[in-house]
């Protein structure tokens, strides 16, 4: 047995005394042994579950309208009380059981809508799902309902589209703030946010008025969020903000360097000034609040700097921002693996919106990043060694 | 005992769905509707056919993504728009108007059983039943070849 041969090296180490290897094996002999199912039972059982599959679809048309979501209903109340008992009697995964009756209550809404002819365009099946996984989260706290929950939260937006109403947005940002507010984990609280900041996007479809910069305010107004969570969840939120922020920087550059197209009109500088007035508004309140955040006021400026047409001021934003928020980093010996990427990428867009099409240029923008590269990457590299890392 | 709320309360979300739609059968008027079918196939829901209405036309409104319309019988009993308005009223179903032809989410496609497709869709002249409850739900029950 492998436990009396451990049990016995354990003893000849001088590690355990005789009495106590004694004890352990008379207390390991009273234990139950697994009980396993025959393989030839486990094969018989795959097999006749294919037969059943293979013979209900092949008679799939035969079977009448009701009776096709009665079979999937069925299924899904077949795998909720295997889940029961395989939590009851400790065999099985019953958490595996209960994702497959989730998903055969997708698939009963699913079944549904095409032999009853629901319209395509509609947000019920998503909705039903979201919520439905929703629960099941809130009910077994397990990571994988998250993920599940984060897909049909994004098939709710993405079937919100072409025709949006304010209602049904409302309830939905309602409901990703409950699951925001109620979660601890990283998980849930990534995918909750990343949801919120997505129906910013929705504006461009609620709103007549066509803005550029919906997504930044989308971001200052998710700032508040920073105002109603403990400290420990502002800890993993932070880097949320600060890749939302760098993104929409670099994302903001890339179109502007690259477009010809006039991106605004001259309408709109009023909302670029209100949206750096804002920014100073998320300045002062991180400021005063909650200092590392401070860095998402940076994108304010966006919406004054998409007027200058040669997008230098915000290829210099962008780089400044990049090379302060890496200095200040290593200065308060944090992590720099973010601002490290976030680096790389401006200097790549920046490379190529302004040197792409002037190849003698290019040369020189190359070794000169190149030589960037080997100078952070030195950087980076103490900084690690300070920090005590082994290479 | 709390768990077992999951799948009561999913499944009275499918019966409650299923209801909507047969609540269209209880409590409405039964149409036939001329079709012409175009286009079929989509990779998730499998096979139907995309429809358009010959006698669904619209005079007042061309082109709006939302109007609201009710149904009548016309004398050779096939249907047509009794009723065509840009804002919501009680009974009506939601559609849209493209370049004068009036059409709704659920009357645009309908599924066939696999392998009927390419059929329906070379047959031009084709009929939809459907029911259509007093609060302006459609319920579609029947696809065929017209008979004329």
């Amino acid at each position: 047995m492998d436990t009396e041969q451990k049990l016995k090296q354990w003893q000849q180490a001088g590690l355990l005394e005789q009495e106590t290897a004694e004890r352990i094996l008379e207390f390991e002999k009273h234990q139950p042994t697994p009980k396993k199912l025959p393989l030839l039972l486990m094969i018989g059982l795959v097999f006749l579950s294919l037969a059943i599959f293979s013979f209900v679809a092949a008679n799939w048309q035969a079977i009448p309208d009701l009776a096709k979501v009665l079979l999937m209903l069925a299924l899904m109340w077949l795998f909720y009380t295997i889940a029961q008992f395989s939590e009851k009697k400790a065999f099985g995964s019953p958490l595996l059981f209960r994702v497959i009756g989730l998903a055969m209550f997708g698939a009963a809404l699913l079944t549904a809508a095409q032999t009853f002819h629901f319209p395509l365009a509609n947000s019920v099946l998503p909705w039903a799902m979201f919520l439905a996984t929703l629960a099941h989260y809130f009910y077994w706290r397990h990571l994988i309902y998250s993920f599940i929950g984060f897909f049909f939260g994004a098939l709710v937006l993405l079937s919100f589209m072409p025709d949006i109403g304010w209602l049904e947005w409302i309830i939905f940002i309602a409901v990703a703030v409950a699951w925001f507010y109620f979660s601890k984990e990283l998980a849930p609280v990534a995918f909750s946010w990343i949801l919120l900041f997505a129906s910013g996007f929705m504006l461009w479809g609620l709103v007549d008025y066509d803005s550029v910069l919906w997504p930044i305010w989308t971001l200052f107004v998710l700032v508040l969020l920073f105002l109603i969570v403990p400290e420990t969840k502002q800890r993993i939120i932070r880097p949320l903000y600060l890749i939302a922020a760098g993104m929409l920087l670099v994302v903001y550059l890339a179109i502007r360097g690259q477009t010809f197209i006039a991106l605004v009109d001259k309408s709109q500088l009023g909302e670029a000034i209100v949206l750096a007035i804002a920014g100073i508004g998320v300045l002062l309140l991180s400021f005063f609040k909650f200092r590392s955040l401070m860095w998402v006021a940076v994108p304010g400026v966006i919406g004054l700097l998409l007027f200058d047409e040669t997008a230098i001021g915000l290829a210099v934003v962008a780089e400044l921002s990049a090379l302060a928020y890496l200095i200040i980093a290593q200065r308060q010996n944090e992590s720099l693996g973010l601002g490290f990427v976030y680096f790389i990428v401006v200097q790549f867009v920046i490379y190529i919106i302004y040197a792409w099409e002037r190849l003698d240029m290019s040369v020189f923008f190359l070794i000169g990043a190149l030589l960037l590269f080997l100078l952070s990457a030195i950087a980076w590299w103490i900084n690690r060694r300070k920090e005590g890392a082994t290479p | 005992m709390k768990s077992w709320l999951f799948p009561i309360l999913q499944t009275a979300v499918v019966v409650i769905l299923l209801i909507s739609y047969y609540a269209a059968s209880w409590f409405g008027e039964q149409y036939v509707l001329r079709a012409e079918p175009y286009d079929p196939f989509d990779p998730f829901y499998g096979e139907y056919v995309l429809l358009q209405y010959p006698d669904l036309i619209s005079t007042t409104v061309t082109d709006d993504d939302s109007v609201y319309f009710t149904l009548k019988k016309s004398t050779d009993g096939y249907a047509v728009i009794d009723r065509l308005e840009t804002e919501p009223f009680f009974g009506a179903i939601e559609g849209s108007v493209f370049g004068g032809s009036v059409t709704a989410p659920q009357l645009e496609q309908f599924y066939v059983e696999q392998g009927l497709g390419p059929d329906l869709e070379s047959t031009r002249n084709l009929q939809v039943t459907i029911d259509v409850s007093s609060w302006g739900t459609i319920r579609p029950v029947d696809l065929r070849e017209r008979s004329e």
